[in-house]
């Protein structure tokens, strides 16, 4: 069971990209945003999971998909990663039309579920996902120390997944995505099963993370915590119904939150 | 026990399976499909073996009649063809020759005036002529050699009771051209060893496999820089080891402990039964690339044990499985592998005389990890 003598939130934060990043090629589009979608639409069978998804998400901010359980958020981070290709319209990463191998280096993917070898160590698992990202044992382990002091599961290095709280794999899952130092961090529900105090310390560390450079796009349903994202796009039935910050959107539909804004304008889209 | 709780979980495995209709086809096709296998390829009868004949008799005409008579022609005659297919040889040694390239299970030889022979000693008892077919086997293929034997025996009884002359002629079977005093373990040894390892190296990979993707960490792999390729070489390389490790053990334990019979080299037993564990890893590779749930991986599980199990030639020879079903047997990875076992540790053979089994296992595994490669990139750019 997690301790919370163990969870250090005020942990010094681990450093974002290095100058050593892959330059952008010239000839690739649509420089200016971290990702851009036209028109995605992706079809499960009948269900149509994303609907014409028209994004623009700048470079740089903490980006906040939100919206209610099958709306689609996943569904456009998948396709983002390369893990599906949309049934129409087109995804844009960092300027490169994806599903493309070439941008993989760049993005750094936590899922929804664990998706860690549980019967590896925390260590264990940080190790493999630093070699597939080509990093030298040298920089592994010292991404890894601070990485792990960040999420506080130093004294954890060593036990194996299997045998930690689900909380504490959800950081060990995050601290794999963030070890190659990615321009772009796509978080699927980043904070389920994570205690309001590591919450706040996550939300500290995507602000400097953002500072040093990287965009964050984070997927949730809680809406409370769209108030840290520096811009928001609410999404409904594979639509995206709002998009600004969240002082906007609440503006807009003026209510005082974005729950309720939420609410006014799903009945707006019922309406229309 | 509550029967509502009870019932509630039948239930929910029913709608499990019945969710799941790539399953729940392979489930219900599988055991159709081995039935069908069973009893067209089995049907208890070794048939259709390969057998050289020398027949060194010129046949002789019988005093006063002045008849031309050939006893051997007519054992020969008698021969179930059903059972047994001739394949008459000019000299001993053309015969022991297509044996020992297992091109024939046997070879029969007919001494010279043998008709002659076996008609003076039926007159007189105590003349010291040859009257003995000599029938040179390979009795590494236990049943084979029994059915042969049985043949040739019918075939002797018939021929001597229509000509008169019973119990003259005699048949020795002791002088076999392989397998000298091989028993019914040393002969299913190698095969059942192979299927075991076969069995298990694809159902540790494919379990393997199901579990990652279940877990979502396999789609985790597929958004770094790792290509399908690298996933499943550096897979291959790891079962592998395994693999080997198990064929090692395997091995070992049935020369070693229980004292099988290893006429050729250990060594190159071991790189049969290891190239066997890396083609069935391969294998599973490519089960568990297309298998979405565990239920579909353990229904493809059936189809390829049980078919391979009837087919493989395992139990009796491919060569007396029904023509048209034979091309499924040479589709069957394990058939080259039971083959090349058996060379080995039966027949002593070398490498120069089955190279071209490992090279068809070789190239199954080539494919097969190839198409489990191709099958995982999803990828693209």
């Amino acid at each position: 069971m997690e301790k919370r003598s163990d969870i250090e939130t005020g942990a010094a934060l681990p450093s974002g990209p290095t100058k050593k990043q892959t330059p952008m090629r010239e000839t690739q589009v649509r420089e200016s945003y971290a990702v851009e979608t036209r028109d995605l639409t992706m079809l499960f069978g009948k269900f149509k999971a994303l609907d014409k998804l028209n994004l623009r998400i700048e470079r740089g901010i903490i980006y906040g998909l939100l919206g209610p359980n099958g709306a689609g958020k996943t569904t456009a981070v998948k396709i983002a990663c390369g893990l599906l290709t949309p049934t129409g319209g087109q995804a844009f990463v960092l300027g490169t039309k994806v599903p493309n191998r070439s941008i993989l280096p760049q993005i750094g993917y936590m899922p929804q579920e664990t998706a860690l070898y549980v019967e590896l160590s925390v260590h264990q698992n940080m190790e493999l996902f630093g070699e597939l990202y080509g990093l030298t044992p040298k920089k592994i382990a010292e991404k890894e120390d601070e990485l792990l002091r960040f999420v506080a599961l130093e004294k954890w290095k060593h036990s194996p997944v299997a045998n930690l709280s689900g909380g504490m794999r959800h950081r060990t899952s995050l601290a794999c995505s963030m070890i190659h130092e990615p321009r772009i961090l796509l978080l699927d529900e980043p904070t389920v099963g994570v205690d309001p105090e590591l919450r706040s310390a996550f939300w500290q560390y995507f602000t400097a993370l953002k500072q040093s450079g990287v965009t964050i796009i984070i997927t949730t349903h809680y809406m409370d915590e769209a108030q840290h994202c520096d811009k928001i796009g609410l999404v409904r039935q594979g639509r995206l119904i709002a998009d600004g910050t969240p002082l906007e959107i609440t503006k807009e539909t003026k209510t005082t939150n974005l729950e309720d804004a939420f609410l006014a304008l799903s009945r707006g889209q019922e309406t229309s | 026990m509550n029967i509502k709780r009870t019932l509630a979980i039948t239930k929910k495995t029913f709608r499990g399976i019945w969710s799941d209709k790539a399953a729940l086809m392979l489930l219900l096709v599988t055991p159709a499909l081995s039935i069908v296998v069973f009893a067209f390829g089995f049907g208890g009868d070794v048939s259709h073996v390969r057998v050289a004949v020398v027949n060194q008799d010129e046949g002789y005409q019988i005093p006063p009649s002045r008849v031309r008579v050939s006893i051997s022609g007519a054992i020969l005659a008698n021969l179930d063809s059903e059972v047994v297919e001739v394949d008459e040889v000019a000299t001993e040694a053309e015969g022991v020759r297509l044996v020992e390239s297992a091109d024939a299970y046997g070879l029969i030889v007919f001494p010279k005036d043998f008709t002659r022979n076996v008609y003076e000693k039926s007159l007189d008892p105590s003349l010291s002529l040859d009257t003995t077919i000599r029938v040179k086997l390979d009795k590494t293929n236990v049943n084979v050699a029994g059915v042969i034997r049985e043949a040739i025996g019918d075939a002797l009884v018939g021929a001597s009771a229509s000509m008169g002359v019973e119990g003259t002629a005699t048949l020795d079977t002791s002088d076999p051209i392989y397998g000298k005093g091989a028993t019914m373990r040393d002969f299913f040894l190698p095969a059942i060893a192979t299927y075991i390892l076969y069995i298990e190296t694809f159902l540790m990979v494919v379990l393997a496999f199901v579990g990652q993707r279940i877990s979502g960490s396999l789609a985790r792999l597929q958004v770094t820089p790792l290509r399908p390729s690298e996933f499943v070489v550096g897979n291959a390389f790891a079962y592998s080891v395994l693999g080997l490790i198990q064929a090692a053990i395997m091995l070992t334990f049935s020369v070693y402990v229980f004292g099988i019979a290893c006429e050729g080299s250990m060594l190159l037993a071991f790189l049969v039964v290891g190239v066997l564990a890396v083609m069935s890893l391969s294998m599973g590779m490519v089960v568990s690339s297309l298998a979405r749930r565990s239920e579909q991986a353990m229904a493809s599980l059936s189809i390829v044990a049980l078919p391979s199990f009837l087919l493989c030639g395992m139990f009796w020879p491919v060569e007396a499985i029904p023509t048209w079903l034979r091309p499924l047997s040479y589709v069957v990875p394990n058939t080259y592998a039971i083959n090349a076992a058996r060379y080995v540790m039966l027949q002593g053979w070398g490498i120069g005389q089955i190279w071209l089994e490992l090279v068809v296992l070789f190239a199954f595994t080539v494919s097969f990890l190839a198409l489990s490669a191709f099958a995982l990139g999803r990828v693209r750019g």
